[in-house]
């Protein structure tokens, strides 16, 4: 139960995170990755939150997940309208812009 | 002790759960390792005292954002992941990647010059001890959702209108991605 165990969980998620963003070839993992991360920037405020007896940690994660929810909304309209113009929600399908 | 236990129990399936979402072939399979992931996070509040967060976690994460993936897989074709491959290549090179800079940073977290936290190994997490509160009744007991809307709807009542801001924009600019003619 002490703090280095819960940093290196959040450093473990932020790791799994950035592997699944560059790695995955489905935009929806893509996105879901992204949350990952946001999981661990919040694991990290509440620990610390809890570890200096003060609010403001939990105050942050809760705007956080706020912020989470709003990427969310944006990256499914961006789902979706790569799927209306490729047909596929495959990453790779979207190289307009390749040179 | 036995909080000790359920700790590394709570933050093992965690790490579990999130190698799943990295690692399934299916869509469907990564969101739900992820639901079951962002509930066990909120056990993981819960266990670091943020009562409120965990509440939060669970109905905002686990209810809304996860149904809004899943809606995101109905919206899409997904029969091309059976045969494509849902990894490229260089995903090795990246995963040699992560895990050397996983193994360097977390070493530096702890062995640096000047760690980033000093004495972190012996801090360990105080269980609040409510006792001597609750002599002084019901009402004036401080629980955590309590203090937290207290701060939130004093000191950062201008950020928390802002995030509904945030939220409504984000929210119009997501419909009007996904509209018919952009």
């Amino acid at each position: 139960m002490s703090v280095s165990f819960a940093i290196l969980l959040g450093f473990l998620l932020f790791s799994l995170g950035v592997f699944g963003l560059l790695s995955r070839r489905n935009l929806i993992v893509v996105l879901l990755s992204l949350e990952l991360l946001f999981v661990a920037a919040g694991i990290n405020f509440v620990v610390f939150s809890n570890l200096h007896k003060n609010l403001e940690g939990q105050i942050f994660t809760i705007f956080l997940i706020a912020v989470a929810a709003g990427e969310a909304a944006i990256g499914i309209g961006l789902l979706i309208a790569l799927f209306r113009v490729r047909k596929s929600a495959n990453v790779d399908e979207a190289k307009s812009l390749r040179g | 002790m036995m909080m000790t236990v359920l700790l590394i129990i709570v933050g093992a399936l965690i790490a579990l759960f999130a190698i799943g979402v990295v690692s399934f072939k299916h869509p469907v399979a990564s969101a739900v390792s992820l639901l079951v992931g962002f509930l066990l996070v909120g056990v993981f509040y819960l266990l670091y005292g943020a009562e409120f967060v965990a509440a939060v976690q669970v109905m905002v994460y686990a209810g809304g954002i996860m149904v809004l993936y899943l809606m995101g897989v109905l919206f899409t074709d997904n029969e091309w992941i059976h045969v494509t491959r849902q990894t490229h290549l260089q995903a090795w090179i990246g995963l040699v990647l992560i895990l050397a800079f996983f193994a360097f940073f977390g070493h530096k977290l702890f062995h640096s010059e000047y760690p980033a936290i000093e004495n972190v190994a012996s801090q360990t997490v105080v269980q609040k001890e409510n006792k001597a509160e609750e002599k002084l009744g019901y009402l004036k007991r401080e629980t955590n959702p309590r203090s937290v809307s207290v701060k939130l709807f004093s000191d950062y009542l201008i950020p928390f209108e802002a995030a509904s801001v945030l939220l409504t924009v984000a929210v119009v600019g997501g419909i009007f991605l996904a509209k018919k003619e952009v």
